[in-house]
């Protein structure tokens, strides 16, 4: 009987746990699906716009789209060429791609096909994230999918054999080598080669890695970033480098970009030409600076440049950066509210670009050689109706939320939010889900508080007649408020009993009391059957 | 000695199904690994060539249990769910619980057969079977490279997931509830834990969402049962 009633005090609130966490997940799946299938017409609508043909643009209108979509190039001593592609004509793939060149005051200077360019143009620092192995993948590659997680395992070969394979073990952050019969190599980790576990020490926090054969060998070398620091890693001779160590800030992931880095055979996607540019790596760190790590020979440099890409050749450091007045702020997208007066703002006004190429000089100063701008203007109307019909769908359907969402995220803060949202469609389950809450939640809007106490009062009046006690009366009312249409519908399903008018006051009273809620009066016993004599004796 | 009588008779109940998980396990399994096991040669190599980006796919493998992985995983559900029903929701059809109530026990010693029965079942069917696929995959004759004690400890977390799906297909047996309401919440319950579960990556986590899932169907599960009307 004791653990009868000291269950029941704990298998109530699992209960109302298990169901609300269910109707919660069941209400987002609905809010998702509606918004969905609006963003679905919308987004054909937006299609669907009619807008104009090629043909039908005037000459300045066709002047600006080409400079649009033209890729600025820089020659090495500072000239900007706009490089222009016409699109081929439809269904002909047999047509030689041609590309037209202008200079920045729009004559054309050449017309021919890519390969017979007479113009040499510098070649940018690619950002590591389009050929490497983020944070994020290496927790994807941890869940446990009915196949069991998966690991890193660099193999190293051999005359077209595999002698050895190094395994990374993400909790010991390092990695554990072992030959082809199984026996135990060592360890590899930040101060390199060690055969004791004891002397191994951790890589740190790993942010990303990229890998790459050098043209002498089959065996990888991995570019290694932790949250701090790059190592270049080459297994084959058993040999860690620290390439750069920041001891103020965090590397952002993001942005480390390499080029002429890794030692690729001429024509090899991603490669440079040796011979013309130096060794180069740019990484930001989160309190904004750029570093350029250069070889041939070895130099660092600090910059405060934005939005940028570097490259050196043998004659000089350059840096590249582009900006606009049509993208958002730093920082703005942390708040919805900020965001969407930002976008209004900027409706309907034309947008400006630039571009700017700095040369470097060894102190690390910076001189600006050029400089290009240009004007678009304002994205057409067709675009505009259909994200505000989004948007308004997004609002209403986000009133069913609960205001503890709200609560929720200001409790949280904004540095978790923008990181859910900065790590958005990348697998993450929980950070996704969360995003998907956050983008559902109600932003304090004046209908959410009007549903909540809506159903509240609902929910009042439903509870009355079938009270127990002024306790759990009253905790169902904060429920609902607190939960909206998911704590509705838990309150129904955990509290929905037969209700009979009471024979004494003639008014509603729920079967779950003995008395009347009204009256007090006992519920009436029974009328005397023939049964009853059984079970009177 | 009543309650040994019961888990006897749970046992005995259980039976059949346990060794047709344990046989289909180790059949087919042991037969998917002993052919992984022939092909090893063939598992990392020579795909690199020299001066060339080596796309990370290349460096990313699943452990040779792999193969065994998703046997493992939909036995074990697959077990949990034919055992919930054969506890409680074949009583309720055959209308047999006031035969096993009437007995001189408690409800509660009658629960914890059940439950323990269970457990047992799934520990003596797929445990001894996994023990010994991971045993075999774990020999240098076999396979160079060592397995890890993260995938022997993730089969048997999908061990723990079969038991979830049981707990929950009891929890929704022993509801109540019209099918259409909440008598469904335990298996959905359950769905929800099996999927998160899949989603995380931090061994913590896993076992966090296990156990609290397993406490909240247990709590359920006991004051239902020992509520309810049979």
């Amino acid at each position: 009987m004791k653990l009868k009633i000291s269950l029941k005090h704990i298998a109530t609130p699992t209960k109302i746990f298990m169901t609300v966490l269910i109707v919660l997940l069941a209400v987002l799946m609905l809010q998702g699906i509606i918004i969905q299938t609006e963003r679905m017409f919308s987004r054909t609508k937006q299609f669907s716009a009619p807008a104009k043909d090629k043909e039908e643009l005037t000459e300045e209108e066709k002047r600006i789209d080409r400079i649009r979509s033209s890729s600025k190039e820089f020659l090495p001593d500072g000239t900007i060429h706009l490089v222009h592609k016409p699109r081929r004509t439809p269904g002909r793939m047999d047509e030689p791609e041609i590309e037209q060149i202008y200079d920045a005051n729009d004559n054309l200077l050449w017309k021919g096909t890519s390969d017979k360019r007479p113009y040499e143009y510098l070649s940018w620092a690619n950002q590591l994230r389009r050929y490497g192995f983020t944070r994020e993948q290496m927790k994807q590659m941890q869940m446990i999918t009915p196949g069991f997680s998966r690991f890193i395992e660099i193999p190293i070969g051999s005359d077209d054999k595999t002698v050895q394979i190094w395994r990374y073990h993400p909790g010991a952050q390092y990695f554990k080598g072992y030959d082809i019969n199984g026996e135990k190599i060592g360890y590899i980790g930040s101060t390199g080669f060690t055969n004791s576990k004891s002397k191994a020490k951790p890589f740190g926090k790993f942010r990303f890695f990229t890998a790459w054969c050098p043209q002498n060998s089959s065996n990888p070398i991995l570019l290694w970033q932790t949250q701090r620091r790059i190592y270049q890693i080459n297994f084959e001779r058993q040999n860690v480098e620290m390439i750069f160590e920041s001891t103020d800030s965090d590397i952002e992931i993001e942005k480390t970009s390499l080029h002429a880095w890794r030692d690729l055979k001429p024509g090899a996607e991603g490669s440079s030409d040796s011979k013309k540019y130096r060794p180069l790596l740019l990484c930001v760190t989160e309190d904004g600076k750029h570093h350029l790590i250069l070889r041939e020979p070895e130099r660092q440099f600090s910059l405060a440049v934005p939005r940028s890409s570097a490259t050196a050749t043998k004659q000089g450091i350059f840096v590249h950066c582009s900006g606009s007045d049509a993208l958002p702020p730093k920082g703005i997208a942390n708040s919805r509210e900020l965001y969407d007066k930002w976008l209004q703002e900027r409706w309907g006004k034309p947008r400006n670009f630039w571009v700017e190429l700095y040369k470097v000089d060894n102190q690390g100063g910076l001189e600006l050689l050029n400089r290009y701008d240009w004007t678009l203007p304002p994205q057409s109307e067709s675009v505009v109706r259909a994200r505000d019909l989004r948007l308004a769908v997004q609002r209403y359907v986000s009133q069913f939320s609960p205001p503890l969402y709200d609560l929720i995220f200001h409790l949280l803060g904004v540095r978790f939010w923008s990181s859910a949202y900065y790590y958005q469609h990348r697998g993450d389950f929980f950070l996704d889900l969360i995003r998907t809450i956050l983008d559902f939640r109600p932003y304090g809007g004046v209908i959410n508080r009007v549903l909540s106490a809506l159903m509240m009062g609902f929910a009042f009046l439903h509870g009355w007649p079938r009270r127990t006690s002024w306790a759990g009366f009253v905790f169902w009312l904060v429920f609902v408020g607190m939960f909206n249409l998911a704590g509705l519908l838990t309150y129904l399903a955990l509290n929905n009993t037969a209700v009979i008018r009471c024979p004494a006051c003639g008014k509603p009273r729920g079967l779950a009391r003995v008395d009347c809620v009204r009256c007090r009066a006992e519920l009436p016993a029974p009328e005397r059957g023939k049964l009853d004599l059984i079970f009177s004796t | 000695m009543r309650f040994s009588k019961l888990l006897r008779k749970e046992l005995r109940e259980c039976l059949p199904w346990m060794l047709l998980a344990a046989i289909v396990f180790f059949a087919f399994g042991g037969f998917f690994l002993r052919a992984e096991a022939y092909f090893e040669s063939d598992r990392h190599y020579s795909r690199l060539s020299p001066g060339t980006a080596v796309d990370y796919y290349w460096l990313t493998y699943y452990s040779i249990l792999n193969v065994t992985g998703p046997w493992l995983f939909f036995l074990s559900i697959g077990l949990g769910l034919v055992l919930g029903v054969r506890q409680f929701w074949i009583p309720n059809f055959t209308r047999t619980w006031p035969f096993l109530l009437h007995r001189s026990v408690s409800r509660k010693t009658i629960l914890a057969a059940k439950l323990t029965a269970t457990m047992i079942a799934f520990v003596i069917s797929l445990g001894p079977v996994w023990v010994g696929l991971y045993w075999y995959a774990s020999r240098p004759e076999v396979f160079a490279v060592p397995q890890t004690l993260r995938v022997f400890i993730e089969g048997w977390i999908f061990i723990m997931l079969g038991l979830v799906a049981y707990l929950g297909t009891a929890l929704s047996a022993l509801s109540t509830a019209n099918w259409y309401t909440t008598k469904i919440f335990g298996l959905l319950l359950a769905t929800v834990i099996i999927v998160t579960t899949l989603s995380q990556w931090t061994l913590a986590g896993i076992f966090t969402s296990i156990a609290v899932s397993v406490a909240i169907l247990l709590v359920q599960i006991f004051d239902t049962f020992l509520r309810r009307e049979f």
